[in-house]
């Protein structure tokens, strides 16, 4: 297929943390909410002129430094973070808004915070924790809004001037959601048998909507909506398709690596990725409820954390995943985990049997480190010896 | 800054008995136990053998039941508790006058209350003593769940079948989650977990936990890992079994006011939730019955902890910390037993300390325990203080709930109990640490060093503890900063393979030779050839 007119750029965004949409923000005096976990809701982060920036470390090699505060027993993706934060890599944030919720990633932020990693000179400059519901229920919606309230709202009013109305409330949820259908609209044609979009083109364009200010990657994205929709596809046999499952996958070289073996991923369910982050925020406007408990509302409900513990959710998101992989004619899943994640290496375990076993599908139950690169040849094989067993099974017509 | 020394503190009183540890142990590496009694004088001796009597009457009682002696052969996990008087042995070592009494006054009283959970489990369970009506006032609760929300239950018993399972067995034989460990890892679960959690989902997956109860509730305890391995353990109970399940949320950031209502909604929820399943109304008679033991088990916690902030501490080690656990989280306040108890600990503790009672030759370091205990070797505080003179003041998961909660029967404290209980819940031994931020785990840490006057912290380095491995330089950069020496001791919690009882010691002894520059007081426990015993 013709490359995408804009991929190269896109791909660009996501060779730093401080990008340069970021820069242009900053250069135009738009303050920058930094934040860490999927739980927390974005639109609430791009209200006014503040945009929010979901941190990761792209490129990453060494992270001694955070190995020294954090030890080599926590995941990459944590360690990660705090290394580009001790380097100055997210110095361009005006808070950190971190959630209390997989332990690691909560440490990595509460070392930012004791090592005074972004806030140096910056008189303005907040750092908030919030709690972060652990069952979807009405209980856990009167929670989130409590927590969004005292630590997003109200720190980004006091400190920032930021007009935090219901009013700037749904215009940034109209914003969120105009993104969102964009790359609904991408991942519909995934579905296709000759797919117009490789899933390594569509991680790209996912990952750049969490990491860049939305309002600065519309118009590209658009175009590129409109390029892909009268895309010519190529004719590519693909061996199988796979639907990724797991931790976020912030480089997306593990999708172009997947890939590469001749499968093609047609769905995604990871943190920051499209099922369920770039689902839109229904919102009616003509409730008695506010903008705000609507939005908390879609997060907690919607939600797919596995540190999620009612029994619906744990069931649910298996069932969750069998319908995403079966819509999008999934072969088979590849569960995921970065190495030392407690949350997915559990759910990775009752996941990747139920899957197989309760919803017959084939799965491949790896863990991976932050940057793929240091692992790539490993990955490799673990992946291709699973296509070649799809393909098997297909040629001897058993059971999915 | 420059380091914290504590004066030595010499024992005038001559030891009596045995004056070098490591003459016990025996030398073929094969023997699961000592070789012979420790010698302590006539009087201690006597008084020794007088309990190991009774702790053998506790088991003759047990094992007098054919449902139990059932459960022996059906539960791969049973075989452990042939260790229980070894695992006395361990906690009394080089224990003399007072501090012997209150080891196995404490300690006894916890083989007691173990003993009477198993026997109220085998009773119950489908595979053993079958008894269906009981069952159904059963309800299962986690291993490291507070119980506060059953305070309000007369007829219904909370059963943590994970403790005699899991917990105390390893503390009993160091190899006992072995197996569970394994077989969770041939399922698919990583190496890296936290070995708790994981030795518990793996007893489950090899359906090894008896089977009772009207339905389950479980908590987001100590970790991410607790959190998760309830999915595994909660599928089987409802899908297998039937057992209906319901998850308890306690917030992680316990300290914050604004958590503290959806902490206490949840409480609301769970009461409802065992009401439906076990059939009987909350009582709140029996609620405020309860939460004046609590109260009064919470007035004693801190005159022992009084005691050992002075010269003479008195009620110290692992077993300080087993019975806090037993009496705060899977008693609070439930059973009318234990505050006679913890009066005739509290009196040991004073007398003690009024005849300026040691527990070796000498103290030369205050240190407070920090972090997890291996479980397999959490004896070894009696080690350092016998090998090295260094006194365990007291430990992480000691350091619980100090605040009183409502005692009295009126309709507001019917409110407020909802948020005691989910004070209580929040604050679960362990978590009430490893959650909550930096500030209950770091600060409060060195909060704690001043009040106790400790110049060493031993910092348990649970390898595979997330929340704790995560503020490892903060401990290391502020430690040096208040002039406290931190001491780190690697372990994996409950897994020997990974890191045996001598390589846990040779850490601790490394610190003391080359940065102490000290010598042992006793060389001859330095070496322990223990890797194969219990």
């Amino acid at each position: 297929m013709k490359d995408l007119k804009y991929l190269l750029y896109f791909e660009n965004l996501l060779q730093n943390a401080n990008n340069e949409l970021i820069e242009q923000a900053k250069a135009e005096g738009n303050i920058c909410a930094a934040f860490t976990c999927e739980n927390l809701p974005e639109p609430l982060m791009n209200l006014g002129n503040a945009f929010s920036v979901r941190l990761f470390a792209p490129n990453s090699g060494s992270v001694d430094i955070a190995t020294y505060y954090m030890t080599n027993l926590l995941c990459e993706t944590s360690r990660a973070l705090l290394e580009r934060a001790i380097e100055g890599g997210f110095n361009f944030a005006d808070c950190l808004i971190a959630a209390d919720g997989c332990t690691m990633m909560n440490r990595a932020a509460e070392n930012m915070e004791l090592l005074h990693t972004m806030d140096e000179g910056k008189k303005k400059f907040f750092y908030e924790f919030m709690e972060i519901p652990l069952k979807a229920d009405e209980n856990g919606v009167e929670l989130l809004v409590l927590q969004c309230k005292n630590h997003i709202l109200k720190p980004l009013k006091e400190k920032y001037g930021i007009d935090v109305s219901d009013e700037a409330i749904l215009k940034a949820v109209e914003e969120h959601n105009h993104v969102c259908r964009l790359i609904r609209e991408l991942s519909e044609f995934r579905k296709e048998e000759d797919p117009r979009i490789t899933g390594y083109e569509f991680a790209v364009l996912t990952l750049a909507t969490y990491v860049c200010p939305k309002h600065l990657l519309i118009d590209k994205l658009e175009e590129t909506v409109e390029e892909v929709r009268n895309r010519e596809p190529d004719g590519k046999k693909w061996r199988a398709r796979v639907m990724v499952v797991g931790s976020e996958v912030d480089d997306v070289a593990f999708i172009k690596l997947i890939e590469d073996c001749g499968t093609y991923v047609c769905a995604d369910r990871f943190c920051f990725g499209s099922f369920p982050g770039r689902m839109p925020i229904e919102i009616d406007e003509n409730s008695d409820e506010d903008i705000l408990t609507q939005v908390c509302r879609h997060y907690v409900y919607w939600g797919m954390c596995p540190r999620m513990m009612n029994m619906e959710k744990v069931y649910g998101r298996k069932k969750y995943v069998n319908d995403i992989a079966k819509e999008y004619n999934a072969d088979g899943i590849i569960y995921e985990q970065v190495k030392f994640c407690d949350p997915w290496a559990y759910e990775r375990m009752l996941g990747s049997h139920m899957l197989r076993e309760d919803y017959g599908f084939p799965v491949l139950s790896v863990d991976r480190p932050y940057n793929i690169a240091s692992a790539a040849g490993q990955m490799r094989t673990r992946v291709q010896a699973f296509v070649e067993s799809i393909e098997i099974k297909k040629l001897q017509g058993g059971a999915k | 800054m420059a380091f914290k020394r504590m004066k030595t503190i010499k024992n005038p009183r001559k030891r009596k008995g045995e004056q070098t540890l490591g003459q016990l142990y025996p030398t073929n590496g094969k023997s699961k136990v000592l070789k012979r009694r420790e010698w302590r004088g006539v009087k201690d001796t006597l008084y020794d053998y007088y309990r190991w009597l009774y702790i053998m009457s506790i088991l003759a009682r047990f094992i007098s039941k054919p449902r139990n002696i059932k459960a022996m052969f059906r539960y791969r996990w049973m075989a452990n508790y042939l260790a229980v008087p070894h695992m006395m042995d361990k906690f009394t070592l080089g224990l003399r006058d007072e501090a012997l009494r209150i080891t196995h006054t404490a300690m006894n009283f916890v083989i007691y209350d173990v003993a009477k959970t198993m026997d109220n489990i085998f009773r119950g369970d489908r595979r053993t003593g079958n008894d269906e009506e009981y069952s159904r006032h059963c309800v299962l609760t986690d291993e490291n769940a507070m119980t506060a929300f059953m305070m309000g239950f007369d007829e219904t018993k909370a059963i943590l079948r994970e403790v005699p399972t899991m917990f105390v067995a390893n503390l009993l034989t160091q190899y006992s989650t072995t197996h569970y460990l394994d077989v969770a890892q041939e399922f698919g679960l990583p190496g890296d977990v936290c070995p708790m959690p994981e030795a518990e989902a793996g007893i489950s997956i090899d359906d090894d936990f008896a089977v009772l109860g009207c339905c389950a509730v479980q908590v987001n305890t100590t970790c991410d890992g607790s959190l998760m391995g309830n999915g595994v353990i909660a599928h089987r109970l409802e899908k297998e079994y039937g057992i209906p399940t319901f998850q308890l949320a306690a917030p992680m950031r316990h300290r914050e006011d604004d958590v503290q209502k959806y902490a206490a909604e949840d409480i609301k929820a769970a009461i409802k939730f065992v009401e439906e399943h076990a059939g009987e109304k909350w009582n709140w008679t029996r609620y405020f019955e309860c939460a004046k033991r609590v109260n009064d088990a919470t007035r004693k916690r801190l005159e022992w902890l009084d005691v050992n902030s002075t010269y003479y501490p008195q009620f110290v080690g692992s077993v300080f910390s087993l019975y806090n656990d037993t009496n705060y989280m899977g008693n609070c306040g439930r059973s009318p037993e234990f505050p006679p108890i913890d009066k005739k600990l509290l009196k040991l503790v004073h007398k003690g300390y009024q005849r300026k009672s040691m527990m070796a030759p000498e103290y030369r370091h205050r240190c407070i325990i920090w972090g997890v205990q291996p479980q397999y070797n959490i004896h070894m505080l009696y080690w350092m203080m016998h090998c090295w003179g260094v006194v365990p003041l007291t430990d992480m998961l000691s350091m619980v709930n100090t605040r009183m909660i409502a005692e009295e029967d009126t309709p507001e404290n019917r409110e407020q109990a909802y948020y005691d209980m989910a004070w209580l819940n929040e604050n679960m031994i362990m978590r009430n640490r490893t959650h909550g931020g930096y500030k209950v785990l770091v600060d409060e840490l060195w909060d704690f060093c001043e009040m106790m006057n400790a110049d060493m912290v031993m910092m348990w380095e649970h390898m595979s503890c997330k929340a704790l491995d995560g503020m490892h330089g903060m401990f290391e950069e502020q430690g040096r900063e208040r002039g406290i020496h931190v001491v780190w001791v690697c372990h994996d919690l409950c897994d020997p393979r990974v890191y045996t009882r001598q390589a846990i010691r040779d850490e601790f002894s490394q610190y003391m030779r080359t940065v102490m520059r000290e010598e042992p007081l006793d060389p001859t426990i330095e070496h322990i050839p223990d890797e194969n015993m219990w």
